[in-house]
């Protein structure tokens, strides 16, 4: 027999529900953006009183009077935890603003000025011969060939070692090699682009500048990516996935080409998607290796290849006669990379929504 | 086919081996008595016995199981039963050579298959795999591959084309050997992912079933499973066993009275001592009348 | 190792002290009714078939506990084999008690007279006292889980056969009178009652050894009266 609710009890229980402090209201669902608002024009007018008033200084003390102000008006309202919410949210939004602010205005800048400078022309002519105009195709479609040779070269080699490392690996060796591939994703660009060069000279004598010069010290640079990348993506593959297929009897290797490689292939995708736009503006090692050229060149082993990012430099350092048209050039270069960038994680978002598996 | 042959260079067991780890001993009967039960049906097909003598199993430096000698019965359900950690699913998993997968692990002792030392030199371990079947606790289909597909890895995988035909006769055969095969047969073609929980570990049976196994080895096939499903598991088992040999591990020891025909009984004596095997004996004999007292407190539940 | 499951434990022993406490109601039934059979009191004989509800009581009690423990305690090894022969014995202790009231049933049809044959009433008297000792051993060696003993209520049984063997000599003799063939028929009948008392008793023992050893055997098989136990 349960005895009857007993008044005391539930009291405590009601006010364990309603939380500390006195609280009990809450704020109208308005209210951190009014904050916000407010505080801004706060800072605005008291900076322009002083006299020091621009936009990034009156954000940023927006932003700090703001996690105050909403500290103050919820503490009496909703109690002191929420209100301590409320204002952790507010600073978190906040640096995270700040944070986007730089991407934001760049993405500006860069569309602004790059538009100006976008024209059929740009994407159809080389700069061969060109005194005023001329575009960028050669540029265009040696960023691609480069790239394109630089990823041919690096994923065999990168997968094959990310698959020794996670798969056969053991011990000291093991340990030297993570070492090793550690500190090569921190070789600088140069560095890479000077190897290139380097090694190619010993062969071929000195200046010579191909095409697929810049691929290998891209190469350098992204296979240690793609097997940083490549070893996360197989380690998450479920060990019994690999017992289920070893209990079939199959041997070791068949196993990973059969279950762990296609288990893991839209991750591996992504990764190398990845590695190749980051590795896709680098300038210094192109600049060493390839060269700057003016004419379109489709063979990555014989003679100089133009490059967007090299084009950019260019551009900008020794503008033709007509500055201005020089300068939007380099901007719609600059234009082009990152919107082949957008296009190559787009493209690795949709393989990986395509080909993802759910593992459970 | 190749994967049949496992004698080693020494040839027959009578010989003493060269090599340290192994120790063959003349004869070393198992506690059984003769099953009651009676023999399959005469469709059925004769599987091949596994006999275990002396085995110890050690991870590394750490003797994780020690000198248990037994028999795995041909088309019969062996149970595996004990407390966590005595060392049953690690002898389970030495039984097919899956234990050495893990580095530095070791296996001394002798395991033979109808009579053929598995762990001789020359024994090619996956070959062992091919005749020595397992399906584990958690069902684990290829999630990148269909249901179709799933049944047939373990053809694909293997070395030798076989056609459309006889694969599709295969599948069709495996899933039916499943009781799987009414609720899949219009999406073969789909994800083996789809399925419910219970259907998956169907479908890992209806895989590991298809390459034609001597043995099928199951560790807590039912553990992830809801009781329905469970129960499904057991009277499947029940009917596998006409064509197969059968040896469970569980921890439900319902499950093991319920779904075997022989009951070993592992146990430790205390954390950090190896595990042993304390008692086998026909299923119905361990839990009416035990011989040891240790097994009687256990299946009585006087220890957990 | 820590105690685990001690409230089904305590349940099982619980149930062994109610099951073979109907022994001991059968036994002062028995008393009660060898002492009617002594006095030719009725009232007695009628006291003694009324409380005959209690054992019926007792048997439908444990009988009920024990299916319920079955079910939700799954028990194996040698709880099941004692939960198995509390079930036996129980039957056992219903029939016992079902003999006495048999047994008192009859005793009205010998009238209010002093008995026509001592002797008769002497040798069931003998019968009951024996058959009694034979119950308290019968629990002693069930509570003890003690085989020899068991065995042991075989041998005894024998004496009460032998008892019984008598009545029906004497019963025939006396027979030949025709005031006193009615009475002699009724003892027949009460010394029969009681030998099947004793087998009862003795099925309890035979329930003893399937426990300790898990084999069930009959220690005397009416059909194999010569085969050893």
């Amino acid at each position: 027999m349960t005895p009857p609710p007993d008044n005391s009890a539930a009291l405590s229980t009601r006010s364990v529900l309603a939380g500390e402090g006195s609280g009990g209201g809450t704020l109208p669902d308005w209210a951190p953006y009014g904050a916000f608002g407010g505080a801004l024009v706060f800072c605005a007018a008291v900076l322009a009183a002083l006299g020091w008033f621009t936009v990034a200084l009156m954000l940023v003390f927006g932003c700090l009077v703001a996690i105050v102000a909403i500290y103050a008006w919820s503490r009496p309202v909703e109690g002191r935890r929420r209100a301590k919410d409320r204002a952790i949210t507010m600073a978190i939004v906040a640096a995270f603003g700040i944070a986007m602010a730089p991407l934001i205005s760049l993405l500006y800048e860069v569309v602004k000025r790059g538009a100006a400078g976008i024209s059929w022309e740009f994407f159809t002519s080389d700069a061969r011969g060109a005194i005023t105009g001329g575009g960028a195709e050669h540029a265009i479609v040696g960023t691609l060939i480069i790239t394109a040779c630089a990823v041919v070269i690096s994923v065999p080699i990168g997968l094959m070692a990310a698959i020794y490392m996670n798969e056969y690996g053991r011990g000291p060796l093991l340990r030297a090699l993570t070492f090793f591939v550690d500190v090569m994703t921190g070789i600088p660009s140069i560095v890479a682009g000077l190897f290139a060069y380097a090694l190619f000279e010993l062969f071929l004598g000195p200046g010579i500048q191909m095409g697929i010069m810049g691929s290998l010290a891209l190469s350098v640079l992204m296979i240690p990516i793609v097997i940083r990348s490549a070893e996360e993506v197989l380690k998450i593959v479920p060990n019994h996935l690999r017992e289920a297929s070893y209990a079939l009897g199959t041997p070791k290797w068949k196993t990973i080409t059969k279950v762990v490689l296609p288990t893991a292939f839209a991750g591996l995708v992504t990764g190398v998607m990845l590695a190749t736009a980051r590795i896709i503006g680098e300038t210094a090692p192109l600049l060493v290796t390839t060269g700057v050229v003016s004419s379109l060149n489709t063979n990555p082993f014989q003679g100089r290849m133009q490059n967007l990012a090299v084009y950019a430099y260019n551009e900008y350092r020794s503008p033709g006669v007509m500055k201005q048209a020089s300068y939007d050039r380099a901007w719609a270069a600059a234009l082009t990379l990152i919107a082949i960038v957008m296009i190559l994680n787009v493209i690795a978002r949709l393989v990986y929504r395509r080909y993802k598996t759910e593992i459970r | 086919m190749e994967g049949r042959k496992l004698k080693g260079r020494f040839g027959s067991r009578g010989k003493t081996e060269a090599e340290e780890g192994h120790n063959t001993m003349s004869q070393a009967g198992p506690v059984t008595e003769t099953s009651s039960k009676p023999a399959a049906g005469a469709n059925a097909r004769r599987a091949k016995t596994i006999e275990a003598k002396e085995v110890n199993l050690y991870y590394g430096d750490f003797h994780a199981v020690e000198g248990v000698s037994m028999t795995i019965e041909p088309n019969k359900v062996t149970a595996l039963i004990g407390s966590s950690g005595c060392g049953k699913t690690t002898f389970l998993r030495s039984l097919n050579r899956m234990h050495e997968l893990t580095p530095g692990a070791t296996v001394k002792g002798n395991i033979e298959l109808d009579g053929e030392d598995i762990y001789a030199n020359g024994v090619d371990p996956v070959a062992v795999r091919r005749l020595i079947g397992m399906v584990f606790q958690q069902p684990n289909p290829f999630p990148t591959m269909s249901i179709y597909d799933n049944v047939a890895a373990g053809l694909n995988f293997n070395s030798g084309r076989v056609s459309k035909a006889d694969k599709d006769a295969i599948v069709e055969k495996s899933l039916r050997g499943a009781h799987l095969w009414d609720e899949v047969k219009d999406r073969l073609d789909k994800p083996g992912s789809g399925l419910s929980g219970g259907q998956q570990q169907r479908l890992c049976i209806a895989r590991a079933t298809a390459v034609s196994p001597e043995v099928l080895l199951m560790d807590e096939p039912c553990s992830a499973l809801d009781p329905v499903a469970t129960l499904a598991i057991e009277d499947l088992i029940g009917e596998l066993k006409k064509e197969f040999t059968i040896a469970i591990v569980t921890h439900n020891m319902q499950q093991a009275s319920r779904a075997s025909d022989i009951t070993a009984f592992f146990n430790l004596d205390e954390s950090g001592k190896p595990g042993h095997l304390v008692e086998i004996g026909p299923t119905d004999e361990i839990f009416t009348k035990p011989q040891k007292k240790e097994t009687e407190d256990y299946v009585s539940g006087r220890f957990g | 190792m820590p105690e685990v499951r001690t409230e089904y434990q305590q349940e099982l022993d619980n149930l062994e002290a109610s099951a073979l406490g109907g022994l001991d109601l059968v036994s002062s039934a028995l008393s009660r009714t060898l002492e009617a059979i002594e006095h030719q009191d009725i009232e007695l004989a009628q006291i003694v078939v009324a409380d005959d509800d209690r054992i019926d009581g007792r048997y439908l009690e444990v009988h009920q506990a024990l299916i319920t423990l079955l079910a939700t305690q799954s028990p194996v090894a040698t709880d099941l084999r004692l939960i198995s022969a509390m079930l036996h014995v129980l039957k056992n202790i219903e029939r016992m008690g079902d003999q006495c009231v048999n047994i008192c049933k009859v005793i009205p049809m010998s009238g209010h007279e002093p008995p026509a044959d001592e002797e008769m009433v002497k040798l069931i008297l003998s019968m009951g006292t024996h058959t009694k000792s034979l119950i308290s051993q019968a629990k002693r060696a069930f509570e003890e889980r003690n085989v020899e003993m068991a065995r042991d209520l075989v041998v005894r049984d024998d004496v009460v056969d032998e008892l019984n063997r008598e009545c029906f000599r004497l019963a025939l003799a006396i027979g030949d009178d025709a005031d006193k063939r009615e009475w002699a028929m009724t003892m027949l009948l009460t010394a029969r009652a009681i030998e099947r008392i004793a087998d009862n008793a003795v099925d309890i023992g035979e329930q003893v050894a399937f426990v300790v050893t898990g084999l069930f055997r009959e220690f005397e098989d009416a059909s194999h009266p010569d085969a050893n136990a």
